[in-house]
């Protein structure tokens, strides 16, 4: 485009401006759509710093009682057990995603995976069923909507007015009409951003990688791109405004109101994904094979005695020069936990392809594409869920092992066989609290940026192809505006 | 009457004749038949989880039963299915249900530490919400209702022809009354006949269904008059419009968002977390402390035991159970407050959905469904319910009989037989569930 032609697109655009700056209805959408904007990014920000910091408070509690817990039989300590909480990552200030819709604190304890508890969504009102005051929803649901209320008319109004035959024959080209309105469009999409890209930046205060900030605000430009395209080739199509406006809210509707829950239904009824109760059936018949930890009779553990007895050149348990209880413990916790992680995976699994059969949706409604793309840069997805019950695994495992081998190492099979009999007994079946440091400091911390960056290019793909095809089909009809 | 009828088959042909009417009517059904058939499916899915869950229940109860004598073992590791069946009409309003969770296995341990276990449904999903009937009624219908009658009067204005076609008109319901009707009459049969369909096919009440029908048509005839008033003196349908849709987000978005903010920031509630933090200290504490100080504590809420409590070595199943018993009363405080609270805001939160229709007719409906969270309330009372009759079957055994014989294990309480028994009583709903859920 010469310098010329573009100069006259700043015309175009400047007098869209002034149309709006006019206009009653189009002056209030734009405050309206502002102050939501604003609002929303200030109080989702305050509520997850406050959620952030009410998990690491949480986190800290939950560490310290671990480990300020008295002298005790070692494997009391397993059934103790730990908390974990889900701290929120930076950048979940502008999409709290999925954080709500999960539990956010996990108990780990031996012998055992619990799921997550205490959904904060189950102690909520119901009211935000539709919609909730996040940066995420006002952007991807409302923001459409305000677009369309500012830019239904652009060129079908020149063209009702029939001020468009006369605009064509002085020699503004259909293109350069169109990329004008597109202008003007693009600068109410710049001042939507301009919130959001600012409390973007600040996450990088607090450690959020530039990658995910930048494909974030990207991702949301995109989006209302393919909105601004939307308008415009509405807008051309249509000879009378109502009809391009009539067109437009119908598209919203389809793309921004039923797209995403048609995609959540289609998703939970082709792919079948059973509860966790139901697959503990099947957990609790394999294990059935593995024999109880806790009774060293178990005929299952009687090869492992064997090769103990043989491993330390003995003929009996009671002249081990390590506690065989914990022994049989720690084999045990081990195999079972083996068990538990493949039905845990299988599940994992099961949901990731559910999932993954909603975000195919985002190749039919760009709302679905962006709900995805957002939720995964900012690490509210389900990828990230998973990650933390992953992780909260390994630190589960971690400690009940650590405490298995202080049972096997520091106490004897003596005392530990005869704990039960008398309150001295029981006093003397106990190891120092001192054994308590093994526990690891957790900090959930979600993928790096990059990874998340990676996995939402599916994501940025359905945009370009919106854009692409927009784009194309803007062309087309801009050489037959008249 | 020929007359009438005349002036509405002119109108339908009018209509039939405008394709953006059809395609927006075509949708409307395509939507309500798509959320009938999801809901209906969904349904059908969480009763066979129900099924095949009973039946591996029972299964395993039977192994343990074969393996474990004494009553302490039996009680560990016999867990019992409870569960809330979805109802008849639970197809048109799926509710809560995939927020809160509707079956548990429970044991004879604490119960705060097994109740909030929760095994939902994919979270990514639940967020996005899933389409449902009363979504495309309450939240769709009203959109449609929009753009099907917002430019009745306007359309004609711009087209010039409205002067014409009121000093023409034989009398106003000629025109306006037959246009408004057979659209009315088309939108109410596109959204409601998948709707019946769906009922018969689940076997929903006749009462039932007429209720809904009669809130239904409530519901889209208070958006037409809507539309249809406030277009009556403009020229320009995009404006009728925009306004409308405008009122509509200030209904469906803004001002349950904001009754969310401020019912979140009046209601305080203890942290889920806590709970189950308390109990667990309580359980892991009697570890070591005195046995007499569990069993006294034991004993002031259950004195029909005093006499039982005596202990012979450092463990018997008997102080077992009584400390996780001691360690839910200990936790029962912040678990009641936690239940007060999340009940008051779904108090609260009836408040503002007055002001809310969209948010009211989700209510009412999901209400007659059982879908909503009084009805999630109401199983965790039932859960509760029942984890005490387990503790009534089991305490005799523990505490004074010893091992149970064989032929006293089918007297063991089952979540079914609980219900059975409550079916005498009242359906427990509102300020009167409130009572029942302090009883622990």
């Amino acid at each position: 485009m010469s310098i010329n032609n573009f100069s006259k697109v700043v015309i175009v655009a400047k007098d869209e401006w002034r149309y709006w700056l006019r206009s009653k209805l189009a002056m209030t959408v734009l405050a309206i759509g502002l102050v939501l904007t604003v609002a929303s990014v200030i109080v989702t920000a305050i509520t997850m710093m406050e959620l952030s910091h009410t998990r690491h408070e949480l986190q800290a509690t939950s560490d310290k009682s671990f480990v300020d817990q008295p002298d005790r039989h070692p494997h009391r300590m397993v059934h103790y057990g730990h908390y974990a909480f889900r701290t929120p990552s930076p950048l979940s200030t502008l999409d709290p995603g999925i954080d709500a819709y999960t539990g956010n604190s996990i108990f780990l304890e031996g012998h055992r995976q619990n799921s997550a508890m205490f959904a904060d969504s189950r102690q909520g009102t119901a009211l935000t069923k539709l919609g909730s005051l996040t940066p995420a929803f006002i952007v991807q649901t409302l923001a459409p909507l305000l677009l369309i209320l500012i830019g239904y008319s652009g060129i079908s109004r020149e063209r009702e007015s029939q001020t468009l035959s006369y605009l064509l024959s002085q020699g503004t080209s259909g293109a350069t009409l169109i990329a004008g309105k597109g202008l003007a469009l693009l600068s109410v999409v710049a001042l939507i951003l301009t919130p959001l890209t600012i409390s973007a930046l600040f996450t990088l205060g607090s450690g959020e990688g530039l990658l995910a900030v930048a494909s974030f605000v990207l991702g949301y430009a995109l989006y209302l791109i393919v909105w601004v395209l939307l308008i415009l080739l509405a807008s051309s199509v249509f000879s009378k405004n109502s009809g391009s406006f009539t067109a437009l809210a119908f598209v919203w509707i389809l793309l921004c109101i039923v797209m995403p829950r048609v995609a959540s239904t289609t998703a939970s009824t082709a792919v079948s994904s059973a509860g966790k109760i139901e697959t503990d059936f099947a957990v609790k018949a394999e294990l059935r094979k593995l024999g109880d930890g806790h009774n060293t009779n178990d005929p299952a553990f009687k090869q492992f005695k064997q090769s103990l007895l043989n491993k330390y050149n003995v003929s009996s348990i009671d002249e081990l020069p390590v506690n065989f209880r914990g022994l049989v413990a720690s084999e045990s916790e081990a195999k079972l936990t083996s068990v538990l992680n493949k039905f845990a995976e299988q599940r994992m699994q099961a949901e990731l392809k559910q999932t993954q059969v909603s975000r195919y949706f985002g190749w039919v409604s760009p709302m679905v594409a962006i709900r995805s793309l957002s939720m995964i840069v900012v690490g509210t997805s389900i990828e990230t869920h998973h990650r933390f019950l992953r992780e909260t695994e390994q630190l589960r495992f971690d400690f009940v092992q650590g405490l298995n081998k202080v049972h096997v190492e520091k106490l004897s099979y003596q005392d530990d066989m005869n704990r039960n009999a008398d309150t001295a007994a029981t006093q003397k079946a106990r190891v120092s609290a001192q054994n308590w440091q093994i526990l690891q400091d957790f900090t959930f911390n979600v993928d790096s940026s990059k990874a998340r960056a990676q996995r939402s290019i599916p994501a940025f793909l359905q945009l370009l192809l919106w854009i692409a095809v927009l784009l194309g089909g803007i062309k087309f009809v801009g050489r037959r505006l008249l | 009457m020929s007359y009438l009828l005349k002036q509405l088959a002119r109108e339908w042909r009018f209509l039939l004749r405008q394709k953006y009417l059809v395609v927006l009517l075509v949708c409307t059904f395509v939507m309500s038949g798509f959320a009938v058939f999801s809901g209906l499916s969904e349904v059908t899915q969480q009763k066979q989880t129900i099924e095949r869950l009973k039946a591996a229940d029972l299964t395993d109860l039977t192994n343990v039963q074969h393996k474990y004598e004494d009553p302490g073992s039996l009680a560990y590791y016999s867990f019992h299915l409870t569960y809330s069946s979805p109802s008849n009409l639970a197809f048109a309003a799926l509710g809560e249900r995939d927020i809160y969770p509707w079956k548990h296995r429970l044991n004879l341990l604490a119960l705060e530490g097994q109740i909030y276990e929760s095994d939902a449904q994919n979270a990514e999903l639940a967020q996005a919400g899933k389409i449902d009937f009363v979504f495309v009624v309450s939240a769709l219908a009203p959109l449609i209702v929009i753009l099907l009658f917002h430019d009745l009067f306007a359309n004609e204005r711009t087209s010039g022809r409205h002067d014409l076609l009121v000093t023409t008109a034989k009398s106003y319901f000629a025109l306006w009354g037959a246009r408004i009707a057979v659209r009315l009459i088309a939108v109410i049969v596109c959204l409601m006949l998948p709707f019946y369909i769906g009922t018969l096919l689940s076997h929903s009440a006749l009462a039932d269904v007429g209720f809904v029908t009669f809130i239904c048509v409530i519901y889209i005839a208070f958006w037409t008059a809507l539309s249809v008033w406030w277009g009556k003196n403009a020229s320009s349908a995009p404006r009728v419009a925009s306004t409308l849709i405008g009122f509509w987000v200030l209904v469906a978005f803004i001002i349950p968002i904001l009754g969310d903010l401020v019912i979140n920031k009046t209601v305080h509630s203890p942290k889920g977390g806590d709970i189950v933090l308390t109990q667990r200290e309580a359980v892991n504490d009697a570890w070591d402390l005195p046995k007499k100080t569990t069993m006294d504590a034991f004993v002031a809420s259950n004195p029909q035991w005093k006499d039982h409590v005596d202990m012979q070595s450092e463990f018997e199943w008997k102080w077992y159970y009584a400390f996780q018993q001691v360690g839910d009363e200990k936790a029962g405080e912040l678990s009641h407050a936690y239940r007060d609270a999340a009940h008051t805001r779904y108090q609260l939160a009836g408040i503002v959905s007055w002001f809310s229709p969209p948010l009211l007719l989700q209510r009412t409906f999901t209400r007659l469904a059982s879908t909503d969270a009084l009805a999630a309330f109401r199983y965790e009372y039932r859960m509760r319910g029942f984890h005490k009759s387990l503790r009534e079957f089991y305490y005799p055994w523990l505490f004074i009989k010893g091992n149970p014989p064989k032929a006293a294990l089918k007297n063991m309480p089952s979540f079914k037989k609980t219900m059975l028994n409550e079916m005498d009583e009242p359906e427990v709903t509102g300020v009167k569930l409130k009572e029942n859920l302090s009883v622990n």
